[in-house]
């Protein structure tokens, strides 16, 4: 009888239990991450909350544009087919969403580098008047009435307390926990697929032509390059001088890794490339 | 944010930070005249402190507490009064940071006084600006004529971030102990906000809301509206 009932407290525990941890795992031969989950340690309940939260509109200002609005899951989180996603009030975004993945391994985030810690980047779509539209307060405010999210906040941070940091938090766990390393390149690397002729013909070209900026096994080096393109004289983006001030950074925009790249068309930071034959015919005879 | 535990061997720090106009305090929505005959009101002005230690005069007495980050904002006088505990000692003036230092700007989401909800976080270019100034002048050719004075930045070469060592007037030096309450006023005095280093004229700079040289140029005259600390102590 005794050990009934200290069975069914264990139960009890398991179903209600807070902050189980769930370590992050970097994968076999990934470079160490930026992003370690130091001051934010990674739990099933954590992660649970920032899942919610990204696809939940309630962090939008007319309840239509939640994170996965414009980061849509099959289209490894970018927007897919579209150069520029769509915001609130029938506005469009300044640039082409980028597919979400390996962020723990960006020291910088964005087109141009502008927001130094993945933990902050929601604030700039969930503030933009194009995007989401929303004022923080009000975010706060909507969560902190709602039904479920104080107690999910409560299992994930300890107390039902909701503030900016946990929401950020929270966003983060989830977002840094989306990783790409089980391709058949990263099944090749380990030995548990091989590629056929024409793949290990592709794979020496881009060896040679290609991966200097797009480094493996991340497929990007983080550095802003200008690629000999024309700016579009409706968004005036001039990509890292923006945040720099400084004229050699002009034109200049990330290197995007090319993982998932079939599903993240159309490319470039305005999304003007539709193909990526299109973009490697750029490549080869479009630089201005 | 940061709290201290007080021991034997520390005493209270009062430091008051007063916003002048010609030597009067500043009144939100009042019309002024800067030094070079502008008229301006303020609206809004808030601006971070922090890391705030006494300077000791006696070589070895080091501060063993720096207060955490402040904001300070006008319209809310009880921000502008930062008591923390200090060690004893013998002392002729403050040090403290102007902004947020390169580690704390880089260290992801935050609460307390460096919470975005309190409006001085930029989100497309990640920082906390170091001061923000707002209000309106008919001299100032912006939208319904405001001036904004945003300014951040704390990237080499254009950081608008500073670490400002005042001395106490006429270099008197004031002892930290348990029986009195050390006050010190930090004045802020606009008229030498406008005509500082680079003259702010409203008709041609009326607003900078963006890091960069510019920003940079005015958070110099900014620092240079600090004007000499004054003591008081009470038992």
């Amino acid at each position: 009888m005794k050990s009934f009932a200290v069975l069914s407290i264990i139960g009890c525990c398991y179903l209600f239990s807070n902050n189980t941890p769930f370590p992050f795992q970097i994968p076999k031969g990934f470079p160490p991450p930026v992003y370690r989950f130091s001051n934010n340690p990674r739990t099933k309940q954590g992660l649970f909350l920032g899942r919610k939260l990204f696809y939940d509109g309630k962090l939008s200002k007319d309840g239509n544009f939640p994170c996965s609005s414009c980061h849509q899951q099959f289209a490894a989180f970018a927007t897919y087919e579209h150069r520029l996603s769509h915001g609130f009030n029938n506005q469009f975004s300044f640039r082409n969403a980028p597919g979400l993945f390996n962020l723990a391994w960006e020291k910088e985030l964005n087109w141009d580098g502008g927001i130094n810690h993945i933990e902050v980047q929601p604030l700039a779509p969930l503030l933009d008047p194009h995007e989401m539209a929303e004022d923080l307060n009000q975010v706060i405010a909507r969560l902190r009435k709602d039904k479920l999210y104080p107690s999910l906040f409560n299992q994930a941070f300890g107390s039902s307390v909701i503030n900016s940091e946990r929401i950020l938090k929270a966003l983060t766990q989830f977002t840094a926990s989306l990783v790409s390393a089980d391709s058949k390149y990263d099944q090749m690397k380990r030995g548990t697929a091989h590629f056929n002729k024409y793949e290990q013909t592709g794979y020496e070209i881009f060896q040679q032509k290609c991966a200097r900026c797009h480094q493996e096994p991340l497929f990007t080096d983080f550095s802003y390059r200008n690629t000999g393109i024309e700016i579009d004289s409706t968004l005036k983006d001039y990509g890292r001088m923006r945040i720099t001030g400084r004229k050699e950074d002009s034109i200049k925009f990330r290197v995007p890794s090319l993982r998932n790249v079939f599903l993240t068309f159309p490319y470039g930071h305005d999304g003007r490339f539709a193909t990526i034959s299109e973009l490697l015919q750029h490549y080869n005879s479009g630089i201005v | 944010m940061t709290s201290f535990r007080k021991s034997e061997a520390e005493s209270t720090l009062v430091i008051h930070f007063k916003v002048y106009v010609h030597g009067e305090p500043l009144q939100l929505n009042k019309k002024y005249k800067n030094p070079f005959g502008e008229t301006y009101e303020i609206s809004r002005f808030r601006f971070y402190v922090g890391k705030i230690e006494p300077v000791y005069t006696d070589s070895g007495q080091k501060a063993n507490h720096a207060s955490s980050y402040h904001l300070i904002d006008i319209s809310d006088s009880s921000s502008t009064v930062i008591e923390f505990p200090a060690a004893k000692g013998t002392c002729n003036g403050i040090q403290f940071l102007l902004g947020i230092d390169s580690v704390d700007q880089n260290n992801g989401a935050k609460s307390g006084s460096l919470d975005p909800i309190k409006g001085m976080f930029w989100t497309w270019n990640s920082g906390y600006q170091s001061f923000k100034m707002e209000g309106i002048s008919p001299l100032s050719d912006q939208p319904s004529h405001v001036i904004a004075y945003h300014i951040g930045g704390y990237r080499y070469p254009y950081s608008t971030v500073w670490k400002i060592k005042m001395n106490t007037t006429n270099d008197e030096v004031f002892r930290i102990t348990k029986e009195y309450k050390i006050i010190i006023e930090v004045p802020v005095e606009l008229d030498y906000f406008f005509d500082g280093a680079t003259p702010l004229r409203i008709k041609e700079i009326s607003a900078c809301t963006t890091p960069g040289k510019l920003a940079r140029k005015i958070s110099e005259n900014f620092i240079g509206s600090f004007t000499g600390l004054t003591l008081t102590s009470n038992p």
